[in-house]
């Protein structure tokens, strides 16, 4: 139990101390973290919104691909887009791979069916008269969604925050396509995987903690923005 | 003009409207009546465009603009018609923004959106209320800033679902005011669907039956649902039970169907007559109604309850009178089986 005392210790000592290197770790998780929580939610959640109200043909074999998507291990995403980024690879040009992009490319294929599919569920939660309700009265297809999307606003946070924390939380694919290069890629949860290879289980205690401390820092900005709603 | 041309409606592959035609004309007064189940808020909902037909066209002025090959119905033609759910929800926000949301989203400038809300909620009496929540509302408010809420938009056809069912009998009263007073100000069109006769029979022009999915050859009246046997039990007559009493009906179908007796058919007099007529049942007099001029409901039970109209000139000669003896006879062939 001492090297989780010592863990502490180290935590609180290197966030009191400003290490740059912890922060500059943090930073960078911070920085792929809500870049990537844009890109999925941003293309996931409207897809959610289609899957769940508009009747197509196909759309429960696309609801049941987004539901197996969630699935999806994170270190085979992180092989397939190393596939994809490396130089003999169809997206070689854009010399992506091993750099904080390949991260977010990774952390967004892997979101955006939590996206999707929470979105969905979350959408086909609200009462079907309230979209009825803003169609009579004359609402148009964009103002009769974000009517809907203002009945679901909890369960939509809830998606964004699920989002983040996937990502944030995510080591296989985040290891495979960025390298884990100190100072270049090196994520909250892959310096943790290495600190802890390396027998270094403090610092690898601290920068879990301040892992989590993001995630909660995260859900406390968004429920406050929910706050500010009323029924 | 709105209406629904040769639609058949189906959930889940189930057959729950056939309508050959149904319109409600520029200003009119329709209502629909039918039980629960009968397919009168599917009705109001493809009027309303909310839905698309499985089969046929809903027109408006003559346009196709649901059905057929007609793309979903955009916000253009919604814009003209406006429903009220039987148990509407408020969106998210006050009751004043809930009046407000259909005239923003037709981009009507503020001053003239804060006049409308004032008037119709004047007219609907929810002045008080416009400042609450939905959670602060009862379920009759609710329902009355429903009705505000499509009233504001002002539109072409106003469709109503049992707009009455979660009022009380004084905010019924204001409700159907309102009604009155904004058809009298303006060509507006209304089409009621509801299960009270009464409330149908008291302001619509034109009040239309509608029994499992249906519209009823006949007025709403002595509708009944029933169960025909297979084999006619005298000549071509089949006997079914309704109630207490059993209406001998002449018709070649056998199973579940609806029964009607249509009130203008139903002689009505003080003792049995010598006649050809196969039903004829005995009962008391429960209620005499003017509906309109020159014309009595006379309701009796005779054994279960049945709807007959007559001259006034009759029923005073007969000398009805609630609680009074009566006799009812119909023929058989006078009895619609569908």
């Amino acid at each position: 139990m001492d090297f989780l005392g010592e863990g502490l210790r180290r935590a609180v000592a290197s966030l009191l101390s400003g290490d740059a290197e912890v922060y500059g770790i943090a930073l960078l998780t911070l920085k792929i973290g809500l870049i990537a929580t844009v890109f999925a939610c941003g293309l996931g959640i409207p897809v959610g919104f289609v899957l769940a109200t508009k009747p197509f043909w196909g759309r429960r074999a696309a609801l049941t691909v987004v539901n197996t998507a969630l699935a999806f291990p994170t270190v085979v995403v992180g092989l397939l887009l190393y596939g994809l980024l490396s130089r003999r690879g169809p997206l070689g040009g854009l010399e992506w791979l091993y750099t904080w992009q390949a991260i977010v490319v990774g952390d967004i294929v892997l979101a955006f069916p939590i996206a999707a599919a929470l979105a969905a569920a979350a959408v086909q939660g609200v009462d079907p008269r309230i979209r009825r309700t803003a169609e009579t009265l004359g609402a148009g297809r964009w103002r009769t969604a974000w009517t809907v999307a203002r009945e679901a606003r909890f369960a939509l946070a809830a998606v964004i925050t699920t989002a983040f924390g996937h990502i944030v939380a995510e080591i296989g694919s985040a290891m495979t396509v960025g390298g884990n290069i100190r100072g270049q890629t090196r994520t909250l949860t892959t310096a943790v995987a290495l600190y802890t290879s390396q027998g270094d289980f403090g610092l690898a205690l601290a920068l879990g903690l301040i892992l989590l401390l993001l995630a909660l820092l995260v859900n406390v900005a968004l429920q406050t923005l929910q706050g500010r709603g009323h029924a | 003009m709105l209406e629904l041309v040769g639609v058949r409606h189906r959930y889940n592959g189930r057959v729950v409207l056939d309508i050959a035609r149904f319109a409600v004309s520029p200003g009119a007064g329709v209502a629909i009546v039918g039980p629960n189940g009968s397919g009168k808020s599917t009705l109001l909902r493809l009027l309303a465009l909310l839905e698309r037909p499985s089969e046929g066209e809903v027109r408006l002025g003559g346009v196709v603009v649901a059905g057929g090959n007609a793309p979903r119905a955009g916000a253009g033609p919604r814009r003209r018609i406006t429903l009220v759910e039987q148990r509407p929800v408020l969106l998210r926000g006050t009751v004043r923004e809930n009046l407000e949301f259909g005239l923003q989203v037709r981009g009507v400038r503020r001053a003239e959106v804060n006049t409308r809300v004032d008037t119709v909620a004047t007219r609907l009496g929810i002045t008080p209320l416009l400042r609450r929540r939905r959670h602060e509302l009862s379920d009759g408010e609710v329902q009355r800033v429903a009705v505000a809420r499509a009233l504001a938009v002002e539109p072409d056809v106003l469709l109503l679902d049992e707009p009455a069912s979660s009022a009380d009998r004084a905010a019924a009263q204001t409700l159907y005011r309102a009604l009155a007073e904004e058809r009298a100000r303006r060509p507006l069109a209304v089409c009621l669907a509801s299960h009270q006769l009464e409330d149908a029979y008291r302001w619509a022009d034109d009040v239309r039956a509608l029994a499992e999915g249906r519209l009823s050859p006949v007025t709403p009246e002595n509708l009944f649902r029933v169960e025909l046997p297979a084999s006619a039990s005298d000549g071509d007559l089949k006997h079914v039970r309704v109630g207490s009493i059993e209406i001998a009906a002449t018709t070649d179908k056998t199973g579940p169907a609806i029964l009607a007796v249509p009130p203008t058919d139903i002689f009505v007099s003080r003792e049995p007559l010598a006649s050809s007529a196969r039903n004829v049942f005995m009962g008391r007099v429960t209620r005499l109604t003017h509906h309109r001029p020159g014309a009595v409901h006379v309701t009796a039970d005779v054994g279960v309850e049945l709807v007959a109209v007559v001259t006034e000139e009759a029923a005073r000669d007969l000398g009805l009178t609630p609680g009074g003896p009566v006799v009812f006879s119909f023929k058989a062939s006078a009895v619609r089986v569908f």
